[in-house]
């Protein structure tokens, strides 16, 4: 805790406009200033980047990392983390294709089912049986990576007769890929949600201030549940995307995608304090890191070179938009 | 006498036309600021008037733009706290700067073990005989290995106090300057006399800087009192001339209300009981006990720390579970131990530390506000934005909060009125009892007449209150009724009617 900051509020005020100045307004705009420097060194890099059929690809790798990132942006809003996720859509992976091949497309919602009550678990296991979520999930993502692999090990295809049902993902309408259009529905479930309605809003304050919470009769257990819920969807259904692209589910799938959704969200400017941030920040902070990987590869970046250049990104998106004058000490 | 030789003597701290600002507020506007050998100095103003700046600068927590430092006759530049200590000059914070799990000794001699060390290693037996030596100096009679966390604040103030006279004396300075920051807002009444006492003591080795708001104990004990405001040192007097009203009227610029808590508004209250505690009972904190607030109803509940009146105020919000008895609200009995049925019922809180358990300091004025009420805030089944501002305004405005926008952050506004904010979030969701647990705590003098003005209008909608306050006085002043508390039991019911106050006097004989 740092100590003198009580309430002689002269330093306070001043630490603020302090903070005014450079954080409270411009934070989204740091995360978007990144960006488009970003996107203007690869088109300076290579021409073609800004070609509509890479634009396509950044969209598409894009579209799955901010419907996870989204998901995990809540369980970070919250003060938690959920490394579960990338168990969980390794699993959803191959759950769906294997009820695509036998119910068809109930295996839509039921992948969607798992997700949900996958996350209830979670969350139950961080507000009653009260161990820490960078724990539990841990071990809940095990036990999912797990059972993907039993009921799988090796990936698994689509049979032929059922592509019809993956163009619900891999088609297009009037040039535009219902891909897109999906993950466009996806964001704005959850700007609604975390907007709009009373738990969703809820989650802010559980992450800014959990005794407050409390005391103010927010119902902090079903809160916390709900951002695990929400976390699961956002997981089962960016594993249900990867899989139609692939015409296969791969029990191994998640796992880059941990990280992936982390980085996503911090990048965007949500701290991992929790109470800060939103679904914006998310999809640009998606954007970024999407926008990296695929401009490195364009603009020809050494691909021994590219993770270092990923992470010293990451470091400074965090940098400019993270609000460290609100956190006392950085763990 | 006193006063014409601390005159005479060198000061031992110097500052000239020393300022400080910050991007867009200067903080400091050339202050001169100078404190004598044995001298205890009064330094009081309203919230951001600049003390906590100067003092930061004291301690070398905070470098100035521009002025002179001189210290002990020679000029000083302190980069940071531990050049402070190595000047003899060293702070007590408000919360408390020491390590909770390790034990008094570890924490006096925290960082700076090193003369302990024989063979490489620490001697605990020297270290353990040094600490029981220091502690004595203080006057508190607790064993050396006790971990911080298991002893009151009167005992941990000691304890930082003892240890800058231990690292002033380490460094070879005489004569340290200690500088307390609101040192009796934590203290029981009783503590707080001990505590003057053993200054009285210190200061025979020491100077001391004391900032409070309790102007009664800065003219008491401080030799001379310097007032700030608005970044600048406006006036200094003698404690011996000392006049309270003239202070408060130097702090805030205009006449404080000779009627301080507003007395002459005080209403009846109404016939309609709206709490009913009945026999509530919690083993080891307090035995059955019954009483009623009626509409519109100031009760203050009065009593030392420990007297049980805090688990009381905890028990009735559901923070703590009773062991028997009843909590009925409106007709209603209370789920024993859920704050959310007593929010539900009607039940508001005002948490003695608001920022920790009454705000969202990161989140807005407007979403602090509308925290209990977004429920009604819909519109076609979402929280309406337009809805939401709405509501914030009305209510910011209502109870007077000083906030550029609704959008700020509540972690931008001063004590007074992130206060008021936690006042408005309870009065939008319309409670029926509101339960103060000192309202005026750390607030400055011109919110603390603004938060006085609130209760009374709450008083006239006929909220009922249980109040708990930081002074006697203000319990007097504020209540219709008061409940006196000693060990665990209700021992008296006083009626404070507004022409027919008891005097605090009378008051404290029942409680110690």
């Amino acid at each position: 805790m740092e100590a003198p900051r009580q309430e002689n509020g002269a330093d306070e005020q001043k630490n603020v406009l302090v903070r005014a100045g450079r954080v409270r307004i411009p934070t989204i705009f740091y995360a978007v200033g990144t960006l488009l420097v970003l996107v203007l060194l690869f088109a300076l890099g290579n021409r073609n980047f800004l070609s509509f059929y890479n634009l396509n690809t950044i969209a598409y790798y894009a579209a799955i990392l901010l419907v996870v990132g989204l998901g995990q942006m809540c369980t970070i809003l919250i003060g938690a983390i959920d490394l579960s996720i990338g168990g969980l859509m390794s699993f959803v992976s191959v759950l769906f294709i294997v009820a695509v091949k036998a119910i068809g497309y109930w295996a839509f919602p039921l992948c969607i089912l798992t997700g949900v009550l996958f996350g209830y678990v979670n969350g139950n296991i961080l507000t009653r049986i009260r161990i820490p979520s960078f724990i539990a999930t841990l071990g809940t993502g095990g036990i999912m990576t797990s059972f993907a692999l039993l009921v799988s090990p090796l990936p698994v295809v689509a049979p032929a007769d059922r592509y019809g049902i993956l163009s619900i993902v891999n088609g297009s309408f009037l040039g535009i890929g219902n891909l897109l259009v999906l993950t466009a529905l996806v964001f704005l479930f959850f700007y609604v949600v975390l907007r709009f309605t009373v738990l969703g809003k809820s989650i802010f304050y559980v992450g800014s201030n959990i005794t407050m919470s409390w005391m103010s009769g927010i119902d902090i257990v079903k809160t916390r549940n709900f951002a695990y819920i929400l976390s699961g969807v956002g997981a089962s259904i960016a594993a249900i995307f990867l899989s139609c692209g692939q015409f296969g589910g791969d029990p191994t799938l998640g796992k880059v995608y941990i990280l992936g959704s982390i980085a996503a969200v911090v990048v965007g400017g949500t701290a991992l304090t929790g109470g800060t941030g939103g679904p914006v920040n998310t999809v640009i902070g998606g954007f970024v890191l999407s926008v990296m990987e695929n401009g490195m590869n364009v603009v020809g970046v050494n691909a021994y070179f590219q993770q270092s250049i990923l992470g010293a990104v990451i470091i400074i998106s965090v940098f400019l938009t993270f609000d460290r004058s609100k956190v006392s000490m950085i763990k | 006498m006193m006063s014409t030789t601390i005159a005479e003597s060198r000061p031992i701290l110097d500052l000239r036309k020393v300022s400080k600002s910050y991007p867009g507020v200067v903080a400091l506007d050339n202050v001169d600021f100078t404190v004598h050998p044995n001298e205890m100095v009064g330094l009081v103003g309203e919230n951001g008037a600049g003390k906590s700046t100067l003092m930061k600068i004291l301690i070398g927590l905070v470098q100035p733009d521009s002025g002179t430092f001189m210290l002990r006759g020679q000029a000083a530049a302190l980069k940071d706290p531990s050049d402070g200590a190595r000047f003899g000059i060293g702070m007590v914070f408000q919360d408390g700067s020491l390590v909770p799990n390790l034990s008094i000794m570890e924490n006096l001699f925290l960082c700076h073990e090193i003369g302990f060390r024989k063979f490489g290693f620490l001697s605990r037996r020297d270290m353990r005989t040094t600490a029981e030596g220091l502690l004595e100096h203080v006057k508190v009679h607790v064993s050396v290995e006790t971990p911080i966390a298991a002893v009151t604040p009167a005992v941990r103030q000691m304890v930082e106090i003892a240890r800058l006279l231990w690292l002033s004396r380490l460094y070879g300075q005489t004569n340290p300057i200690l500088i307390l920051d609101e040192p009796t807002t934590v203290l029981t009444e009783g503590e707080r006399d001990t505590l003057f006492a053993i200054l009285r003591d210190i200061k025979k080795e020491a100077s001391i800087i004391l900032i409070s708001h309790r102007l009664q104990e800065i003219v008491e004990n401080s030799d001379r009192i310097v007032i700030m405001k608005d970044g600048k040192n406006v006036s200094e007097i003698g404690a011996a001339s000392a006049v309270i009203t003239e202070i408060e009227q130097a702090m805030v610029g205009h006449a404080f209300s000779a009627d301080r808590y507003r007395e002459d508004e005080q209403g009846v209250p109404g016939d309609e009981v709206i709490l009913k505690v009945d026999n509530l009972y919690k083993k080891g904190a307090f035995e059955p006990i019954s009483f009623t607030i009626r509409k519109g109803e100031i009760v203050s509940l009065v009593g030392l720390v420990g007297s049980g009146k805090e688990e009381i105020c905890r028990c009735l919000n559901g923070l703590e579970r009773a062991d028997r008895g009843a909590v009925i609200l409106g007709g209603k009995k209370l789920v024993a131990g859920s704050p959310r049925d007593a929010v539900a019922s009607g039940e508001g809180h005002i948490p003695i530390d608001r920022r920790s358990e009454g705000l969202a300091l990161g989140m807005t004025v407007a979403e602090n506000v509308n925290l209990l009420v977004l429920g009604r805030l819909k519109n076609v089944g979402l929280v309406s934005p337009a809805r939401e501002r709405k509501n914030a305004e009305r209510w910011i405005d209502e109870c007077r909060i000083k906030t550029p926008s609704s959008s700020t952050l509540c972690a931008n506004l001063s004590g007074g009125n992130q206060q008021k904010t936690v006042i408005a979030k309870w009065l939008s969701s319309q409670v029926k009892l509101l339960v103060l647990d000192h309202p005026t705590r750390g607030v400055d003098v011109g919110a603390k007449d603004d938060i006085y003005k609130l209760i009374r209008n709450l008083a006239r909608e006929g909220i009922g209150m249980l109040i708990m306050c930081d002074t006697l006085e203000e319990d007097i002043g504020l209540s219709n009724r008061m409940q006196v508390m000693k060990d665990g039991r209700l021992v008296k019911e006083v009626e404070c009617p507004p022409k027919g106050k008891p005097s605090p006097r009378d008051i404290i004989g029942l409680i110690v």
